[in-house]
């Protein structure tokens, strides 16, 4: 791709980590700006217009009813079109925290049916807290486009922070089919690199699920923050590394890269 | 309703003093007889009687809270003078410089009394009103910071300590988490002297282009005036009035604290922000204590201006508020804007573009005088000067003479019990239980973080760094210092130790300090005692910051904290900001090699006054610890300069509990040990090893950095050890003091915490 892939951050009331949603893209060499969704909502804007599509976290709406609901609504209501079209497209797709919950309202993932119903939720944490603490993740790459440079398998540290993180599936197949297609493909692990309970999964997630992409490889949902961890100081055990390292940055490196070799 | 009702004249020109007290205290203006009076005669020139809305706004301005009548005489005298230099602006917050073009924007305040009513809406409102501060500058706020008070005890009539506890985190977690700035700072002390009165200070930290900065003086006529955010409605009436007297039994009224709501607040900076970085902004303020009232009467007052308000325009929350209820709410989330007429439609079209509500309510005019309507008819009209100038108070002091008896502990038998019972004391362990329910990592620039080391069993840092710009390498740090116990002692002495410790904290994680913020807490100002304690607690803080030449930009009193016949202390929490020219250079207390040195960067004292070792074994005698500013500065500089040049791999200040616990903390997050020899020392091994003396530092040194270090801090380190595998072993020569496994150091550090 010869011009700097375009990106869109979407933002409501209660959106927060925006900015860094942002910063991590425009480090990565692409061109990201910051929507909220009443430009797209009122036609100012378009999805399509853009390459890469971004669901940062927060509180949408507050978060008062169900998290993400509201945005998902929103969504659903007036751009679920333009919002498939997209990602039968190919394009990227992303969403961290909140913006995981987002895509699991909108059906976008899991998705195993292919009919984009809503087939799992994000419920309360088992601690009944708030969470915020770094967790060890592996990545078990499948075919997702922002884990392509990963090592099959690869440990990294990542921060999470929130209240709402369980992954809950609609029923057993849902999960069945999850596992089975391996689209689970980050999931919490303890300092050994093994499947463990708390505090190691933060919020008691079935089969430690952190983050969940669809069959096709371009729909990515995760629990943990990437984006602020996207440089080695932002890693939250830096100082007692050397130079060097995976840091969240990765993800958004990798969705950049897909697009240039694409296009 | 009809205009006969909206507004109310209210009769005072010829009313005794003792009627004057009867109108005050009926319309809960908290206002005295002497000022009632000063009022009256000012009427009586008007030739006419004052109306309610004019009362009212007379009355907010004239708070304590709002004017610092009691304070200003003292502050002027003590801390307004200090490292002038170094202040690049102040208002709502202050500012230092950071580097070139970029200023820091910070402050700390206290929203103690509505906590102490409603613990929840109290503390959530504490994060949002600070946050809006640091807006008023024109700053994109970067961290939130808070510290809490709380008492141990129940006491008949007032709620729990754990309820309160519990409702001011969860308050500043839902408003602080919502909001999306990372509250990455704080400290949390327990003392029966916040029973029933509970203190919630809070801070807030942030950045700006210095071409950015906006002030909130309205210096030319027909300057249009916007309200945005929030709507106006009957919450937070009279907030500042109640929180300029002593609290009574059960008999707070909830109406005088506000409702949050932070998913109004998210938006309203964002578009305050792009309006100002767009260039469209004149002046802004944010509305706070007094509302609408105490905003535009400083706002115009600052510029020399008069203007005139329309109060119909003000959007509300509910239909039916009379004018002086607009007039004064304390409603959230509500920033006022002047803008030059030329750009007012541009201003209102970002905050549409954000969902922000947004109104014109008046503008400013030449003249002296503020004008107020409601539809057709006027409800206010006042000489601004004389409504923004109180009387400023000279209150009568008492000095006690504090002589301290003198006390010697028995021996100790076993040292690791007693090692093992401070670091699980309420006052040590790991504040994971509350501040993991913060986000501190939201914004993507937190370097460091409340909690360091490997991942799973992080230990305490001693400071916050956050990069405010993904782009450069500088990094801010935040700290906070403040000794109630010390405080409680000797007022003087304990305010040079919260310096002392807010300095320290700063140098620990390798930071240059630049500028403070006093937040100060006390009990009744017409107490003489309490304005004694005030008085020399402002002594202190003059004596070490004036020779530190670091200013105190910004800061707060918050007097009255009295209630079911109990004071608090007098004593200020310090929020500190520093630079660090490069993050890279950032250092954490956790050890990072087995076998490398250890020096004590400073001396044991035989003053234990109010240590945790004196305060566990029940001794309320002995001379609380100096905190001498010339040794601070030279140690805690001279340490700077061996962390910028890589000598230092970790660092930790020496606190609650000594050297002792001081080390401990630095295992925590390392799972590296120490072996210490305590006999270079001199002192008797508990008061080597448990005593709190200022200024003083653990330091782990880069093995081959030896000599080097050395050369810089001269006598001030002393070689106590080496870093060890698995052990925190000390000795006195041949005798051993206490050998502990790391694991128990752990467990009892984080006790309470699973």
């Amino acid at each position: 791709m010869r011009r700097q892939a375009k990106v869109a951050v979407l933002t409501m009331e209660g959106t927060n980590n925006e900015e860094e949603a942002f910063l991590s893209f425009k480090h990565s060499g692409a061109s990201p700006e910051i929507v909220h969704l009443k430009q797209l909502e009122n036609g100012r804007k378009k999805i399509g217009s853009y390459d890469i599509l971004f669901f940062p976290g927060g509180f949408s709406a507050g978060d008062y009813v169900r998290a993400g609901a509201v945005m998902a609504a929103r969504i659903k209501a007036r751009l679920m079109r333009d919002v498939k079209d997209f990602v039968e497209n190919g394009n990227p797709v992303m969403g961290s925290c909140n913006g995981f919950q987002v895509l699991v309202e909108l059906g976008l993932i899991p998705n195993v049916d292919g009919s984009y119903g809503i087939e799992a939720a994000l419920a309360p944490n088992l601690s009944n807290k708030f969470e915020a603490r770094t967790v060890y993740v592996r990545v078990n790459k499948r075919n997702c486009l922002f884990l392509r440079s990963f090592e099959e398998g690869q440990i990294i540290e990542l921060p999470v922070a929130h209240s709402e993180g369980r992954f809950v599936a609609r029923d057993d197949s849902v999960l069945r089919e999850i596992i089975k297609s391996g689209t689970n493909v980050v999931t919490y692990v303890d300092n050994k690199g093994k499947v463990a309970e708390y505090p190691w999964n933060p919020n008691g997630s079935a089969f430690n699920i952190a983050g969940i992409c669809n069959k096709e490889g371009n729909v990515l949902g995760m629990m943990p923050h990437p984006e602020r961890a996207f440089y080695r100081y932002t890693v939250s055990d830096w100082t007692r590394r050397g130079e060097g390292g995976i840091t969240g940055g990765e993800f958004f490196r990798n969705a950049v890269a897909f697009l240039r070799e694409k296009y | 309703m009809t205009e006969r009702e909206i507004v109310q004249h209210v009769p005072v020109l010829r009313k005794t003093g003792e009627e004057l007290l009867d109108i005050s205290s009926r319309m809960h203006l908290g206002l005295s007889a002497d000022e009632m009076k000063i009022i009256k005669s000012h009427f009586e020139r008007e030739g006419r009687e004052p109306t309610d809305v004019e009362l009212q706004a007379i009355a907010q301005a004239w708070s304590e809270h709002c004017s610092y009548k009691s304070s200003k005489i003292h502050l002027r005298k003590y801390i307004f003078g200090i490292g002038r230099d170094k202040i690049v602006s102040q208002g709502d917050a202050g500012l230092v410089s950071l580097d070139e073009d970029t200023a820091i924007a910070f402050k700390m305040e206290s929203h103690n009394h509505p906590s102490a009513i409603e613990p929840y809406g109290g503390a959530a409102t504490g994060v949002g009103g600070i946050l809006r501060d640091i807006l008023s500058m024109g700053a994109q706020p970067v961290a939130v910071t808070d510290a809490l008070y709380f008492g141990n005890r129940r006491i008949k009539g007032f709620q729990s300590p754990k309820f309160i506890e519990r409702g001011v985190i969860a308050g500043i977690r839902d408003y602080g988490n919502r909001v999306g700035i990372p509250t990455v700072s704080g400290a949390i002390v327990y003392a029966d002297y916040f029973s029933p009165n509970v203190l919630v200070n809070v801070g807030c930290v942030g950045v700006v282009n210095k071409k950015k900065i906006r002030s909130s003086a309205i210096s030319e006529p027909h300057v249009k005036l916007i309200i945005a955010g929030g709507k106006t409605g009957r919450d937070g009436i009279h907030g500042v009035n109640m929180a300029s007297a002593v609290m009574e039994k059960g008999g707070e009224d909830i109406t005088t604290v506000q409702l949050g709501n932070p998913i109004v607040k998210e938006p309203l900076i964002h578009a305050v922000l792009e309006a100002n970085d767009s260039g469209l902004i004149y002046a802004l303020k944010d509305l706070g204590g007094g509302g609408l009232s105490s905003v535009v009467g400083e706002m115009l007052e600052a510029g020399g201006m008069g203007g005139k308000v329309f109060l119909d325009k003000v959007p509300t929350k509910e239909k039916n508020m009379l004018p002086w209820e607009i007039w004064i709410s304390e409603s959230q989330e509500r920033m006022l804007l002047a803008v030059r007429e030329e750009h007012v439609k541009e201003v209102l079209n970002i905050m549409e573009g954000w969902d922000v509500t947004s109104s014109v309510i008046g503008e400013s005019e030449p003249g002296k005088r503020l004008k107020i309507f409601y539809g057709n008819e006027k409800v206010l009209d006042i000489d601004i000067e004389f409504m923004t100038s109180p009387p400023l108070y000279e209150r009568p002091s008492a000095h006690k003479e504090r002589k301290a008896e003198a006390v010697l502990p028995r021996y100790p038998a076993n040292f690791e019990k007693l090692l093992l019972r401070m670091l699980r004391d309420k006052n040590v362990r790991t504040k994971e239980y509350a501040v993991r329910q913060y986000d501190h990592t939201v914004r993507g620039s937190t370097v460091v973080g409340p909690f360091t080391g490997i991942v799973g069993r992080e230990g305490p840092s001693d400071a916050s760094i956050i990069r405010p710009s993904w782009d450069r390498d500088t990094g801010i740090a935040i700290s906070h210092g403040s000794n109630p116990f010390y405080s409680h002692r000797n007022p003087y002495l304990g305010a040079m130790a919260a310096i002392d410790e807010a300095v320290r904290n700063l140098i620990s994680v390798g930071a240059e300090p630049l500028g403070f913020s006093d937040c100060l807490n006390a009990g009744n100002p017409e107490n003489p005692d309490v304005m004694g304690e005030f008085i020399d607690m402002l002594k202190g803080l003059h004596d070490s910051a004036s020779h530190l030449g670091i200013p105190f930009p910004s800061g707060n009193v918050s007097f009255y904290n009295e209630a079911g016949k109990k004071r608090i202390p007098t004593f200020p929490t310090i929020l500190a900001v520093g630079k660090i020219d490069s993050i890279q250079r950032a250092i954490t207390p956790d050890f990072k090699e087995v076998g490398s040195s250890i020096y004590l960067v400073g001396i044991p004292t035989t003053d234990l006054g109010a240590s945790l070792y004196y305060r566990l074994l029940g001794l309320t005698g002995g001379e609380v610890p100096y905190s001498d500013p010339r040794t601070l500065k030279r140690r805690g500089w001279n340490l700077l300069r061996a962390a910028g040049g890589n000598m230092v791999s970790s660092l930790h200040d020496v606190s609650d509990g000594g050297m002792a616990v001081s080390i401990s903390e630095m295992t925590v997050g390392s799972n590296i040990g120490a072996d210490v020899d305590v006999s270079v020392l001199g002192l008797r091994t508990d008061f080597a090893i448990f005593s709190e003396p200022q200024s003083s530092w653990i330091a782990e040194v880069k093995k081959g950095k030896e000599e080097e270090f050395l050369k810089i801090l001269g006598d001030d380190a002393v070689y106590i050890g080496k870093t060890q595998e698995s052990i925190f072993s000390a000795s006195r020569g041949e005798e051993r003091v206490f050998s502990v496994d790391l694991d128990r150091i752990m467990r009892n550090w984080k006790r309470g915490y699973s």
